[in-house]
């Protein structure tokens, strides 16, 4: 999982704003072929309980949130707020 | 299993393509076919669910070699909620009904094509996490909201 805070000084950007180092990688990203942002952007890494089952399905959404929750570890990040 | 790679994205296309699949990039793997500049281990796929479309998702999922039983065929058909796939070449999130997003056919006239790939336009991306409202959404929204401004005005300069 990846954390990335609000860069000081920008509580949101619904207005437009873009903190400068953010805007220079989204700048920098589109620089770059997709085909070689795919071997950047796509990760790999076991996911305790998640990763150990080869199929799973579910009635509806909340359902599935509610399963992330009571099953996933919190640091995994799957609860909600 | 090592990470999604984009071969794997173009037999995806490839396959749901041949067997006329309507379905679009969600989620981060589709934020990153816009440009946006992240990491993620999920690629998730909006389905439509009409029944037409899901037997044509499961005849393209037994091509690129997933391994369904009947039973799974049978849920995938019917178009159940949330699918996690990981019986086959590489893992796949299947979302019928994706939190934020009211009906598929809204999500496909905003789609945008990138390379062949149908994505959901950045603004069901971000309805999409900020309905799901967990931990990891509300980590990655704010730098997705300026991915989108920036998105908004290349997209504008370009036109």
């Amino acid at each position: 999982m990846d954390i990335r805070s609000t860069p000081k000084g920008t509580e949101s950007t619904g207005g437009g704003q873009i903190p400068p180092e953010w805007l220079e990688e989204f700048e920098a990203a589109a620089r770059r072929p997709l085909r070689e942002r795919f071997r950047y952007a796509f990760i790999k890494t076991y996911k305790p309980v998640m990763d150990d089952a080869d199929y799973r399905s579910f009635e509806s959404m909340a359902e599935y949130r509610r399963w992330c929750e009571e099953n996933l570890p919190d640091w995994l990040g799957y609860g909600r707020v | 299993m090592g990470a999604f790679e984009y071969r794997q994205a173009e037999e995806i296309r490839n396959a749901f393509s041949r067997h006329a699949v309507r379905y679009l990039f969600i989620g981060k793997s589709g934020a990153i076919l816009l440009g946006f500049p992240d990491t993620t281990q999920d690629t998730d796929l909006f389905v439509d669910r009409s029944p037409e479309n899901c037997r044509a998702a499961v005849a393209a999922l037994g091509e690129l070699g997933f391994d369904l039983s009947d039973a799974q065929t049978a849920e995938i058909e019917r178009g159940k909620d949330f699918i996690q796939l990981k019986n086959g070449p590489f893992d796949l999130d299947l979302i019928f009904a994706p939190d934020g997003i009211e009906r598929f056919d809204d999500a496909w006239q905003r789609r945008v094509e990138v390379e062949g790939f149908p994505v959901c336009h950045p603004d069901d991306i971000i309805a999409s996490k900020a309905a799901a409202n967990r931990t990891r959404d509300r980590e990655s929204l704010p730098r997705l909201r300026s991915f989108r401004e920036y998105w908004l005005r290349r997209r504008r300069r370009e036109d």
